[in-house]
């Protein structure tokens, strides 16, 4: 069975958004500073490919999980990667009421639930990993203790403000192994196990 | 290159320095003793120990009033007998700090003194609210984040009100102790 992995890039002060995102401007105001750390784009996701070794590492672990987890608000934003974010593998989405018009590709709304959610994302994967991304359901799978690892991409900026990857998780220490790190020009790639409590 | 003025704090992945409800008589806050756990193995000759003794070995020391206030003003010595200027906004008539300490209220002042006190040793930072002082106003050179493995979910936060402003950094070195990583940080400035 795969784990359940965030993987998302982290001002040092916290964020993951600048000031004012929305569907326009998905990253807010200067928020694609945090995303430096992946190639320029170009012909299809393989753009994304950054060129240094530590990079693409974690970049290639990510395009190698079996399936992913994304929140309403970020696969809104984004248009849910117009249903393909990788290799086609099925995109999950938590939500209250799945929307009227389904949109294209293999998105699948679960609305019984962010532990059905989990359980359904990683049967779909198989042997392979679960990507999560997007910080609202990052913290509801933490705080249901439905995560196994984080992958920060910790980048050396302070954003002074924006939209907080960790905030209002709730009382109760969640401690965490750190289990790999990896140091780029552009950021410090952060793998931490979640432990369990 | 003159000797920096580097902040040190000890940090949860989630970005607090305390726990919830940091007062006196419960100084670190709720449960927020966990990021200093690292403090047990400051006698060590690994990279904790390192660390430990580098901050020891500063000039001068600035402190947030608030910090130093939480910290019985560390009896007038932080470590041995070095000057500490505490910025604050307000000098109480015949409020005289103890030992070496002394208030100032200007931020550049507070740093063109603790530089000067310190000569060609570092000046060390302690205090979520200095720190950002400094960095508002392009003082603070160095950060030495000790990064610690645990999500603290709420307390008092060490960068909270920084200004619209990206400031970039650079990664100058990163030490892994036990229980903790000591990320070096050099401050590039605003943009």
């Amino acid at each position: 069975m795969g784990r359940l992995v965030l993987y998302m890039s982290m001002s040092l002060d916290g964020f993951i958004a600048g000031p004012r995102d929305n569907k326009d401007n998905p990253f807010g105001t200067k928020g694609h500073r945090l995303h430096q750390w992946l190639g320029d784009g170009g012909e299809g996701v393989s753009g994304f490919r950054p060129s240094d070794e530590a990079s693409r590492a974690v970049f290639d672990e990510l395009m190698s999980t079996g399936a992913v987890i994304t929140g309403r608000r970020t696969g809104d934003f984004v248009g849910y990667w117009g249903g393909d974010h990788h290799d086609g593998v099925p995109i999950f989405v938590p939500t209250h009421q799945a929307p009227a018009s389904t949109p294209p590709g293999d998105v699948r709304f679960v609305t019984d639930g962010i532990e059905s959610c989990v359980e359904q994302a990683k049967a779909a994967a198989g042997d392979r990993d679960v990507m999560l991304h997007g910080a609202y359901t990052a913290r509801e799978c933490l705080r249901a203790r439905l995560l196994d690892m984080l992958e920060i991409q910790l980048v050396p900026v302070l954003f002074g403000q924006g939209r907080r990857l960790f905030d209002g998780l709730g009382a109760g220490h969640i401690e965490l192994e750190p289990v790999r790190t990896l140091e780029s020009p552009s950021a410090l790639h952060l793998r931490y196990e979640v432990q369990c409590a | 290159m003159n000797p920096p003025i580097r902040l040190y704090m000890s940090m949860s992945l989630d970005g607090f320095i305390a726990g919830p409800d940091d007062r006196e008589g419960q100084e670190l806050g709720r449960d927020g003793g966990r990021v200093f756990n690292w403090l047990d193995d400051q006698m060590s000759d690994g990279p904790n120990g390192q660390v430990f003794r580098e901050l020891m070995a500063t000039g001068a020391v600035i402190s947030g009033r608030r910090t130093f206030e939480l910290a019985g003003r560390w009896q007038g010595d932080h470590h041995d007998g070095v000057p500490i200027f505490v910025l604050t906004h307000r000098i109480d008539d015949g409020d005289v700090p103890p030992g070496s300490a002394q208030f100032v209220t200007d931020v550049e002042d507070c740093a063109e003194q603790a530089r000067a006190a310190a000569g060609d040793r570092a000046v060390m930072v302690h205090g979520a609210g200095v720190a950002q002082a400094l960095l508002r106003a392009g003082l603070l050179d160095e950060m030495e984040i000790h990064l610690v493995p645990v999500l603290l979910g709420g307390g008092r936060r060490l960068f909270d009100s920084l200004g619209p402003d990206h400031i970039e950094l650079e990664l100058v070195r990163r030490l892994e102790g036990p229980g903790v990583m000591h990320l070096r940080y050099r401050v590039r400035g605003t943009r």
